[in-house]
């Protein structure tokens, strides 16, 4: 048996799963399912949760635990670890958001303007660096709150996806 | 007299270029597509009857390079040019440019593009042509003075606009006179580098107005028509993002007062071709004239669905010299179309650019459904150019009909390998305002103050929550469930062998 530690927005879910006669047999908070899972392409597949029929697509986001899932016409932020992983993170007293050391550029484009100098306090959603990529101008704004420890690009910088743009402490 | 168009040159790439190419076949005229290297397997090269690369990525170096898309129809044999939007589709130089080498453009001719998209010459035509205009200057506002006694006697707060303006450059509002002098400046920089034109001029700002237009159709022989108006109210970044027709508003008689108003300034401007008169409409349901795109519009499918004409044909035929088949009266609104421009943008990051290539790419269909998709499944979206990657239409008989379709429309619609902007027109769908119709100009920015486009139930956490689980689990232990993937895969490669052999006959094996 595998579990599980779910969070999507502000709520956590538990959930424990079991492979069996080609099914997974689930539990989510306590609340058991019979899911079969049927690949698609790369990253979807079809669930059917109690024989409800589910077209889901899930991708990684940003690297770590964080997922994003496609469905129903919505998409929905997730971050999903093992359970025993999350109860020692919470007994250390850490909260589940997870703290990115770099800021990765994430798009090609020019560094027009840097909001933030190393040492500066950030509040998540602080804007920290502005990209300008297909004639538009694009901020990037903090994922979480964090303390700048080096800003890795100068405006006017030609930039390509990934490179590290700065570093959080 | 008539020329028939037998070759078509279409200078743009994406859906717009898929678009145009449907006619040309619809048409029986052969397409020749451009390309820059970018776009060397786009689905727009895909489905031409020819193709020219016309350089590198970047715009500046191939789609907007006026001598290489005249050396491609030169080279090519094409008669015309179409422009489709964008790129060089109001640009007046090209316009003559095709003119003088004896190439049909499609679209006005050039006198009337240069006049219509110079902002301060359009507005002078619109009042010459008896349309109601916003208080504001008619004269280039550069001198600080005036400008602010002008800036008094309409009222603040008002808006500075660029006079070669276009998609919210150069444009600036300004709320109490303390700002003036600073906004006029900074919007006359930015008009400066954006067009290499400084001249702005103001307007009264509406604090929260509808953006309605009107399509128009002109042919060479003097005949003009209104085909109908669209509701493009709801904007980011005064893009539109979601438009409609008819307008929820709408009533016979304030649209034919609104097309006749649109006629005027066509036949003052000695229009042809298709074009779109934008206005904006005030909360007591004044219409004032905003501007003329002499082109067309991105949101033009809204129309072809409630009045059943295919606006592409109908350029073409003008092109040729054709008349207009139809009389006025003969334009009838049928039932309502809603269309959403489906972006490859994250909206959970300030609807950010997202690139890289289609991983899956499933399109709805069904019942009163049209997508309108210039891409296809492992197309890559490339960083150059605009990211709209596709435009959903939903007719019904009415509005709330229309809407369903487009609900169930964008649940179906999957794509992976970029972010895209389909949950957020899910979104919207359900918002009790726009259900009620009750739209204007700062519909997103007031009803989404935080930019957050999501609600979400516990019922669907709690499947997103147990869909992640499976899937890590299933990546995992590399679960391979049945074999129902390989059977798959499988009948997929047989699909394409076949397709391949059809295709090697239909082409007579020369690829």
């Amino acid at each position: 048996m595998s579990r599980y530690h779910v969070v999507v927005d502000d709520k956590e879910f538990d959930i424990t799963l079991e492979y069996r006669s080609e099914q997974f047999v689930a539990t989510v908070n306590g609340r058991r399912y019979v899911v079969t899972q049927t690949p698609l392409t790369e990253g979807r597949s079809l669930l059917l949760i109690d024989n409800e029929s589910l077209e889901v697509d899930v991708h990684s986001h940003n690297g770590g635990g964080e997922r994003r899932v496609f469905m129903a016409g919505v998409e929905i932020l997730t971050s999903i670890e093992d359970y025993a992983v999350a109860q020692m993170r919470k007994a250390a007293g850490i909260s589940h958001v997870r703290t990115d050391d770099m800021l990765n550029a994430p798009m090609p484009g020019l560094v027009v303007d840097i909001k933030v100098k190393s040492g500066d306090k950030v509040a998540k959603g602080q804007p920290l660096i502005v990209v300008e990529a297909m004639k538009m101008e694009n901020i990037i704004k903090a994922k979480h709150a964090g303390v700048i420890k080096a800003v890795r690009v100068q405006a006017g910088t030609s930039v390509e996806k990934g490179d590290i743009l700065l570093e959080f402490e | 007299m008539t020329t028939p168009i037998r070759k078509l040159l279409i200078a743009n790439r994406g859906e717009i270029a898929v678009r145009i190419i449907r006619a040309c076949r619809d048409l029986g005229i052969r397409s020749i597509a451009v390309y820059s290297d970018a776009d060397a397997a786009a689905f727009h090269v895909r489905l031409a009857d020819e193709v020219y690369n016309i350089g590198p990525a970047p715009s500046n170096q191939s789609y907007l390079v006026q001598d290489k898309i005249i050396e491609a129809a030169k080279r090519s044999g094409a008669q015309a040019i179409h422009p489709g939007y964008g790129f060089l589709s109001e640009n007046a130089a090209f316009a003559k440019r095709c003119e003088d080498e004896g190439l049909i453009f499609i679209g006005p001719k050039s006198e009337t593009i240069a006049l219509l998209g110079d902002k301060l010459a359009a507005r002078a035509t619109a009042l010459k042509a008896g349309l109601p205009l916003i208080k504001g200057s008619d004269i280039e506002s550069t001198n600080l003075a005036a400008a602010l006694k002008i800036a008094r006697s309409i009222g603040f707060p008002v808006l500075v606009k660029a006079a070669a303006g276009g998609g919210g450059k150069g444009m600036r509002v300004v709320n109490d006179e303390e700002l003036f002098e600073e906004s006029l400046s900074s919007a006359a920089n930015e008009a400066k580098s954006a067009f290499g034109d400084s001249r702005v001029y103001l307007e009264k700002y509406l604090a929260r107005p509808r953006h309605i237009e009107m399509q128009i159709l002109c042919d060479q022989h003097g005949n003009c028509l209104y085909l109908g108006e669209r509701e493009c109210s709801i904007q980011r970044r005064h893009q539109k993002v979601i438009e409609e027709s008819p307008s929820p508003i709408m009533t016979p008689e304030f649209r034919a007062r609104m097309g006749k108003a649109a006629v005027g300034i066509a036949r003052g401007s000695g229009y042809v071709g298709a074009g779109t008169v934008e206005f904006l409409v005030d909360e007591d349901k004044s219409f004032y004239f905003l501007e003329v795109n002499t082109r067309l519009q991105v949101e033009h499918p809204v129309t072809e669905m409630v009045t059943g004409i295919d606006l592409v044909k109908e350029q073409i035929a003008i092109a040729e010299g054709k008349k207009l088949s139809l009389a006025q009266d003969d334009i009838q609104i049928r039932g309502h179309a809603i269309e959403c421009r489906i972006y490859a943008e994250d909206p959970d990051n300030g609807f950010m650019p997202s690139t890289g290539a289609l991983k899956s790419y499933v399109v709805p269909a069904g019942p009163g459904i049209r997508v309108d998709s210039g891409v296809v499944v492992g197309s890559e979206i490339p960083i150059y150019y605009d990211p709209m990657i596709a435009k959903l239409i939903a007719w019904g008989k009415d509005r709330v009909e229309a809407t369903s379709r487009m609900k169930r429309a964008l649940e179906e619609y999957h794509v992976s390998g970029v972010e895209t902007t389909i949950g957020f027109h899910r979104v919207i769908m359900d918002n009790e305002k726009f259900v009620a119709g009750g739209l204007s100009t700062r519909f997103l920015e007031e009803e989404y103050p935080d930019n957050v486009y999501r609600h979400l139930t516990d019922e669907l956490r709690e499947r997103a929550a147990l869909a992640v689980a499976i899937d890590k689990y299933a990546r995992e232990r590399k679960i391979a469930v049945g074999n129902g993937g390989m059977a798959e895969a499988a009948s997929r490669s047989n699909w394409k062998q076949t397709y391949r052999r059809v295709g090697l006959r239909q082409f007579g094996g020369s690829r």
